[in-house]
């Protein structure tokens, strides 16, 4: 019995730390951009706005920008905000639910690491929404499939302009509103 | 009275009362407070002049100027050496001899995978050259009057020469860029002639900062963010630390500017300049001021990583930190039509990706540089140099190696395009792009045949009629966008697979994955027995002390 119990409990740690280490890889995603950071940022802007199902860009946000005014540097890192009242509506009339705003928007992040590529990273909208019961995950299961052509690059399409200024307040200086984009 | 007179009457006393006591319990706060207070901006930018000499003052200065060289004759009067000092610089002839290569270098001489050269096109390029009037090769060199002493000392920061005038400043108000409806005010030189002084960050930056064509398009760790930069971008030149200049680095005497970029000082092995000592060593270095042990001695490690390490290496972790440098520049696509008009387009940053005038471009902000082995030595592939055109042709070639004593690890900004050559005599060919009255140059008729031939006339150059385009790259020792110390690079950042030193070869480097495996289990082994050695010593202790016990 005593045995039992142990492997059970073995086990159970076995699990907690494969689950300690896998974590970050299974709730984020980063890919390397084809492209550089700029060209990167606009062609998903492009993407978010030919996506439909209500998504429109709620900003562009660039915390490196705040890093400068300290007087220190960081690589360059651009945050993309996306909504869609769509998807953000049932999720906000619902108080069971409604501390899920903290996620909204949508963000998806640009940035340069050392290697001097640029990388793409976003959240794991999938597997996050299947944790907060059937309303929830159904929801978000649209905002992963939408979230993955956000990330489809056409390179036949020219490279379109980035899109720098946030409706509804905020821009790429690194400002605080993000009011508009339907969120 | 009301109750609520009666109150706001309280309130009004008590309030007055209050204040009254405040002041008289702290009467002498005030005075000191103002003078703890920092300098507030009006005050600095109000800061009296050091200088002894009030240049509105001088009669020969009062004068309506109509041109430049007017203005020179009128400082020569007094600073009788001058222009003879500015001759004898690189600022002046436009011409270096290496000593180390003997190779005759200078923009006069080298063709570069920018604007290419000047021969053909000086009209254009010597509204950098310090003097006036240098638009073909038939220039006087030895005309004092033709030195331009404002451009460098003008601290109105209303001078300014445009690119076709030769060296000139506007006389009059003129449309510039051309066709782009902006004007450029007519100088008054008289203003300009009077309010003399320092050159400045200003001053050096308006050639510096703009070289090959464009704000940031040449250097990668100079542009125009470094006129008034905060404390991220420059450490040295911030405008809220020490405010730096220019000169402040490249302490200039008799008019010669120490620091070059044909022979750079890439290991300097002399001790941090003092005042008093004579020093012939380079003063804009940065362990002229530092010293080759700048680290702390708890951070003696660091100190050893500079006899094989450029300071720049770690402490200007990425350059074009302020807006982004041009990184690529390909002519073979110039000359494309839209609509039978030549056109201009941008990239996703709204920056020019394409003009017809000069090709496609690439930019990029915040790049991490190249990394390579640098003893000061460059080599140039010159007008008559054979090239090899199916490779990449380096304009020029940074020596160094990891054994010769002389070389340090130094980042670059390797700027790659496309250029024309003569595909019969394998050398570059010189294009004539700059020319508003004639048929021949490239930006009126977009015909690389007579743009060539013309170009290559300018410099009695043979050209055998077929050019093709050849792959090229010319590199650009980093050394200025200084960060702050926090943002130096860290151990792991060159410690590690894929780190940032991982292309540099013929050293040890722990960590780099691409090491000698016996080397790294010698290590290792030591390392191991070392601590062995520790444990065993400690036990031994132990129990002898407790066998004393």
């Amino acid at each position: 019995m005593l045995k039992i119990l142990g492997g059970f409990v073995l086990g159970l740690i076995f699990i907690a730390f494969v689950g300690y280490i896998m974590a970050p890889g299974l709730m984020f995603h980063e890919r390397v951009s084809p492209y550089g950071l700029e060209e990167t940022v606009a062609r998903i802007q492009q993407n978010i706005e030919s996506t439909g199902n209500g998504w429109s860009l709620s900003g562009l946000r660039n915390p490196a920008k705040a890093v400068q005014s300290d007087g220190s540097n960081t690589l360059p890192v651009l945050m993309i905000e996306a909504c869609s009242t769509k998807y953000s509506a049932p999720i906000l009339k619902d108080d069971s639910v409604r501390y899920l705003s903290i996620l909204m928007p949508c963000k998806i992040s640009v940035y340069k690491k050392n290697d001097g590529k640029t990388y793409i990273g976003n959240m794991n909208a999938g597997l996050m929404g299947r944790m907060f019961g059937p309303m929830v995950g159904e929801v978000i299961s649209h905002v992963a499939a939408d979230q993955a052509k956000f990330l489809e690059f056409d390179p036949n399409k020219p490279a379109p302009q980035m899109k720098v200024g946030t409706p509804g307040g905020g821009g790429a200086a690194g400002g605080a509103g993000a009011g508009g984009g339907g969120c | 009275m009301s109750i609520r007179t009666k109150i706001m009457a309280w309130a009004l006393a008590a309030g007055t009362a209050l204040t009254a006591l405040t002041a008289l319990a702290t009467p002498a706060a005030t005075p000191a407070a103002v003078a703890a207070a920092p300098a507030a901006p009006a005050a600095e930018a109000k800061k009296a002049s050091t200088s002894t000499a009030d240049h509105s003052e001088f009669k020969e200065l009062q004068k309506d100027f109509k041109e430049g060289p007017e203005v020179t004759k009128a400082c020569l009067t007094c600073h009788t050496e001058a222009a003879k000092q500015v001759q004898h610089t690189k600022h002046w002839t436009w011409e270096f001899v290496n000593p180390q290569t003997d190779q005759k270098l200078g923009k006069k001489n080298i063709i570069n995978n920018f604007c290419t050269s000047i021969s053909s096109n000086q009209a254009f390029c010597t509204a950098c050259h310090v003097g006036y009037g240098w638009k073909d090769e038939k220039f006087d060199f030895s005309k004092q009057e033709s030195v331009d002493c404002v451009v460098c000392h003008d601290t109105t920061g209303k001078y300014r020469k445009l690119p076709g005038l030769a060296g000139h400043p506007a006389y009059q108000d003129t449309e510039f860029p051309p066709h782009s409806g902006k004007i450029v005010k007519a100088v008054d030189l008289k203003d300009v002639a009077q309010h003399v002084g320092k050159t400045s960050r200003a001053t050096c930056g308006a050639c510096h900062f703009y070289g090959g064509g464009g704000d940031a398009v040449k250097h990668g760790d100079l542009d125009s963010t470094l006129a008034n930069p905060s404390k991220y971008l420059d450490v040295h030149m911030a405008k809220d630390g020490l405010n730096f200049t220019c000169g402040t680095c490249h302490a200039t005497s008799s008019h010669k500017v120490p620091g070059s970029r044909y022979a750079p000082t890439a290991m300097d092995k002399e001790s941090a300049h003092l005042r008093g000592k004579s020093d012939n060593s380079n003063p804009a270095t940065c362990q002229s001021c530092h010293g080759n042990k700048p680290h702390p001695a708890k951070m003696a490690k660091l100190n050893e990583h500079t006899e094989k390490i450029a300071c720049q290496t770690c402490h200007i972790p990425e350059f074009a930190r302020g807006i982004a440098t041009k990184m690529s520049w390909d002519w073979s696509t110039a000359g494309k039509m839209k609509d039978g008009k030549p056109f201009t387009s941008k990239d996703s940053a709204g920056r020019n990706s394409y003009d017809s005038k000069k090709g496609d471009f690439s930019w990029e902000k915040d790049v991490i540089p190249e990394y390579v082995w640098f003893n000061g030595k460059v080599d140039y592939t010159l007008r008559e140099t054979k090239l090899d055109p199916s490779k990449v042709v380096k304009i020029n070639t940074m020596n160094g190696s990891p054994d010769d004593g002389k070389s340090l690890i130094w980042p670059m900004k390797v700027f790659r395009g496309k250029q024309p050559y003569d595909k019969v005599s394998s050398t570059l060919l010189i294009p004539h792009t700059y020319g508003p009255d004639d048929d021949t140059s490239f930006w009126s008729n977009f015909d690389w045949e007579k743009s060539l031939t013309a170009g290559q006339k300018s410099v009695d150059g043979s050209y055998s009629g077929q050019f093709g385009f050849v792959s090229t790259e010319m590199s650009w020792p980093i050394t200025h966008m200084v960060a702050p110390k926090g943002d130096a690079l860290t151990c792991a950042q060159c410690h590690s697979e894929n780190g940032r030193l991982k292309d540099v070869k013929g050293i040890y480097m722990p960590g780099r994955g691409d090491n000698n495996r016996m080397l790294d289990m010698a290590g290792w082994a030591l390392a191991l027995l070392t601590l062995l050695g520790v444990i065993a010593h400690g036990a031994g202790r132990i129990y002898m002390s407790n066998r004393k016990g």
